[in-house]
């Protein structure tokens, strides 16, 4: 009896023979039957079949899970062609064809492009031999069509094989190919198949009526399965390691996926021509020589296994159904298409022994306990995994050196800031140390600042002493606020020296300046309403060359210390030549630059600036220094920012500097209040030389 | 090369270059060609165990005899060769088949349609020629009932290792109606003489049945694969 889909190392005569045991031999595609029994059975499935149609509705149903089976499986491309599987009543049917037949024109694209094909290259034959070739095309498609939904897929082959064969006799007999040469009616015969096939595609690629894509899914499925199996195992002689190797494996691989792709039968076969060229081409570079089945073969098999096509038996079977019987068993394509067939048998019943491996080992590689280091994908993961590795490593040196950078960066910076910290602390703390000496013993100095004070309205020197009842009333003021100025102080004071005129000088501007045009007429009134334009313009020369003082730092003081006059001289160039560019604001910047410490302040400056200027001349001169006080006294939130304010007078009033330690705290009070009127009286620095002069004159 | 042996052989054998398949087949298949140098074209299968000289002997028979052989894209798998003989042109196409026993299951597929085939063995190996003898036997049930079947025992140059004595091949040959020779494609002895008497035993008339003309025999094992035409008797198995 036919052993059907076991095929053992030896075909014994038993298993080859015929089912039904009449001594013929039988074939696994007969159902292991011989070719009359399968005829015979086949004849009564048929009559089987029929009888059921006519009964009805049993085949409906059968044919519609059928199709909803397919449908399921399938993309939704076919399922307006499904339809006509319903058995419709042919009445129905008969309205439903030409539709149908228009369809195929529409749905193809590719048939207009294959007559435009048609008329560059047979053109030339006449218009007869076209419309007869359009008429036979006609012809064969609707019949194919019309039979579409009775006939299986093989009876529509055997419709379709001899269509070709009666249109090869139409070709060689009928007086309209008369004049045709033999090539060319070989090329046209062709032709026939690929357009008519390429227009039927739709309907008769995996036709519903089959289980071909059944079996698509179990070969997938199969070949998935033997994933593990490489040349080593089927004696093939392909060195997967030669890259030139693995190209052309690749390229072998690729013609045959193309296969899918194909529509018309030839050119499906053109694709495994190419494929199987491609296999000869790796043998050849393998083992050199020619190559003969021997090798031919394996590699295919070993080509299919790693390629595991889509819907290849689909495809295999359209091959076989509608392809130019001649072209299947002749010629290169004929030879190459039984070689794929022969593979794709062989992946279906390999079993352990057609691999030379014990049974367990199969099993166990089947079953995927064991995983199979093959050496094709051992290459290529071993190929792939040392570039990733390399690239991998690249990439870690690459980002182990920014991240050493990075460290070092960050102890750079760690060390800058310790150092800017230490820099800071001791740079606060020799201010300090400088400082603290100055600071108590000159807050009981008032009165002499009074003076100056009173004074300095009115630049002249002799307006001070009438107003000392107001000076007192300062004094106090001042106490507290050096408590919370004394770095300010202390950098006032760090130019300080003992003369006592120069302070008088240095300190009046600074006062005089906020209040120039408003504290002035408010505090003293009667005295320095006549002198007011004149001094103001005086102070405010002034109190610019003391913000450069402050730029100038220790070397003005000392200067400051000997000569009085030289030193406003000196300022006062600087000071011009440093606020000519700028207008009333550049003196507060520069203050900050000379005092080193107070150079947080610095940004401040315009603001604090500013604010003494709202203040200051709604109030008067008295009111406005308490209250100025007492807000940074009581706020402590607002130290900050009132600290800043105030610590920039005192910085621009920095030139006081020079005055003598004892008037420290006036020079406070004196800064704050000059700060102000600085701003505004830098205002007009046109004044600022006349000033200057004027107050040397005072001097 | 040895073309005056073919012509001993043949009678006026001479040989012709490989043409244009596609024409030559157009050609054979066409009954109204008033060509007198008829044009035949036979599908040939090589069985036989590996490295048994399968391959060997025929490139030995394509390329030793005619000098050209266009290499670059077939391997020896796949070999055409034309001969003539008197007024006709015969072309081989010959099918080489993996000689691995495990690959013999799907022999079928390949002498499926074939007009003639060339079962090889090495006299050097008595067990190629036990399998030569199953070859015969399965040829003989599941071939074309009219298929040419030659026995040739390869590597007669080395005679002096001989295992399978020339009587005995030569007897069993006689019993079952085969062409019998011993070759050497080394020595390209008796190569082509093997294939011109093959192509003389098969029948050159495009009607006659069987495997007689390219046209008849591609479109009749196309329906012999679908079970169609019973009449043709068992055939091999179908591309599936």
């Amino acid at each position: 009896m036919y052993a059907t889909k076991q095929p053992s190392l030896r075909i014994k005569q038993a298993d080859l023979k015929c089912k039904n045991g009449c001594g013929y031999f039988g074939n696994a595609d007969w159902e292991g039957y011989c070719s009359k029994c399968y005829r015979n059975h086949m004849d009564k499935e048929r009559q089987r079949k029929s009888n059921q149609s006519q009964h009805g509705d049993h085949s409906k149903a059968t044919s519609f899970s059928k199709f909803e089976e397919k449908k399921r499986q399938q993309s939704d491309k076919k399922t307006k062609y499904f339809l006509p599987v319903f058995r419709k009543p042919s009445s129905l049917k008969e309205t439903g064809r030409p539709e149908k037949y228009i369809d195929i024109r529409q749905m193809n694209p590719d048939a207009d492009k294959l007559l435009a094909e048609f008329i560059s290259a047979y053109g030339e034959w006449g218009e007869a031999v076209r419309k007869d070739f359009l008429k036979c095309v006609h012809s064969f498609t609707s019949k194919i069509i019309h039979e579409l939904d009775f006939k299986s897929a093989d009876e529509l082959a055997d419709i379709a094989q001899n269509y070709y064969n009666s249109y090869n006799n139409r070709l060689n007999n009928n007086t309209v190919y008369q004049n045709v040469t033999p090539d060319v009616r070989d090329k046209l015969l062709d032709f026939f198949e690929r357009y008519s096939m390429v227009g039927l595609y739709t309907f008769l690629f995996c036709p519903p009526s089959t289980n071909d894509e059944d079996k698509d899914l179990s070969i997938q499925d199969r070949i998935r399965k033997l994933s593990w199996v490489n040349a080593h195992h089927l004696d093939c002689c392909i060195s997967e390691t030669s890259i030139e190797v693995r190209d052309l494996v690749y390229t072998a691989i690729n013609d045959l996926l193309g296969m899918d792709s194909m529509k018309a039968p030839q050119e499906k076969l053109a694709c495994v021509v190419r494929c199987c060229r491609s296999v000869v081409e790796v043998l050849q570079h393998c083992q050199g020589g020619p190559v003969s089945a021997d090798e031919f073969l394996p590699a295919l098999i070993f080509i299919v296994l790693k390629a595991n096509p889509a819907r290849l038996k689909s495809n295999m079977l359209y091959v076989t159904r509608f392809c130019y019987g001649a072209r299947l068993m002749q010629g290169e394509a004929g030879y190459y298409f039984t070689n794929l067939c022969c593979a794709v048998s062989f992946i279906e019943n390999l079993t352990a022994e057609s691999l030379n491996m014990a049974q367990q080992e199969f099993e166990a590689y089947m079953s995927g306990e064991v995983t199979c280091v093959s050496a094709w994908e051992s290459a290529l993961v071993a190929c792939e995994g040392m570039h990733q590795l390399c690239e991998h490593l690249s990439l870690l040196k690459g980002l182990s050196e920014r991240m050493s950078a990075v460290k070092d960066d960050t102890q750079k910076l760690k060390d800058d800031m310790r150092k800017l910290k230490e820099e800071i602390n001791d740079e606060v703390t020799s201010v300090l140390e400088r400082t603290p000496l100055v600071i108590k013993p000159r807050k009981t100095i008032f009165p002499l600042t009074m003076e100056f004070l009173k004074s300095l309205p009115p630049l002249p020197e002799k307006p001070p002493i009438p107003d000392k009842g107001k000076e007192v009333e300062i004094n106090q003021d001042v106490d507290t606020a050096p408590k919370f100025y004394q770095q300010n102080i202390t950098l006032t004071q760090m130019g300080l020296s003992d003369n006592k005129p120069k302070l008088q000088l240095d300190i009046t501007p600074c006062v005089n300046l906020p209040s120039a045009s408003v504290v002035k007429p408010s505090l003293s009134t009667d005295f320095l309403s006549v002198p007011s334009p004149a001094a103001d313009k005086s102070i405010e020369s002034i109190t610019p060359d003391d913000n450069s003082y402050l730029g100038l730092s220790k070397i003005n003081y000392d200067i400051d210390f000997s000569d009085i006059s030289a030193e406003n001289s000196i300022i006062e160039d600087l000071g011009e030549s440093r606020r000519s560019p700028t207008m009333s604001f550049t003196p507060d910047p520069f203050s900050p630059m000379g005092t080193g410490c107070p150079i947080m302040q610095s940004p401040l400056v315009p603001s604090a600036a500013e604010m003494p200027r709202v203040e200051v001349p709604p109030v008067r001169k008295n009111d406005f220094v308490l209250p100025f006080l007492e807000e940074i006294e009581k706020e402590d939130t607002k130290k900050e920012t009132l600290l800043d304010k105030v610590e920039e007078t005192p910085t621009i009033c920095l030139p006081p500097p020079i005055k003598p330690t004892e008037y420290t705290g006036f020079s406070k009070q004196g800064s704050r209040i000059p700060s102000i009127p600085c701003n505004t009286g830098d205002v007009s620095s046109l004044n600022l030389q006349q000033s200057a002069g004027s107050s040397k004159d005072t001097n | 090369m040895s073309s005056g042996a073919s012509g001993g052989g043949g009678g006026g054998g001479a040989a012709s270059g490989g043409g244009n398949s596609n024409h030559q087949r157009g050609a054979a298949q066409r009954p109204n060609g008033q060509t007198q140098n008829k044009i035949c074209q036979f599908k040939l299968v090589l069985l036989g165990e590996s490295a048994v000289g399968k391959s060997s002997l025929v490139l030995r028979f394509v390329k030793g005899q005619f000098h050209e052989y266009q290499e670059s894209t077939i391997g020896a798998a796949f070999l055409t060769q034309t001969i003539c003989l008197d007024d006709t042109t015969v072309k081989f196409e010959i099918w080489d088949t993996a000689g691995q026993e495990r690959y013999h299951s799907l022999a079928p597929m390949y002498y499926r349609g074939a007009q003639a085939a060339i079962v090889v063995y090495d006299i050097t190996n008595q067990d190629t020629f036990g399998r030569a003898k199953t070859w015969v036997k399965e040829l003989q049930r599941q071939a074309s009932p009219t298929i040419v079947i030659a026995l040739a025992g390869n590597k007669q140059d080395l005679a002096n290792k001989r295992m399978v004595e020339y009587e005995e091949a030569q007897a069993y040959a006689d019993e079952n109606g085969l062409l019998f020779m011993e070759t050497s494609a080394k020595t390209a002895m008796n190569v082509s003489e093997i294939f011109l008497a093959i192509a003389r035993k098969l029948p050159k008339n495009d009607q006659s049945g069987g495997g007689g003309g390219g046209a008849g025999g591609s479109s009749q094992g196309r329906r012999l694969a679908e079970g169609d035409s019973g009449s043709r008797g068992p055939a091999g198995a179908c591309c599936k």
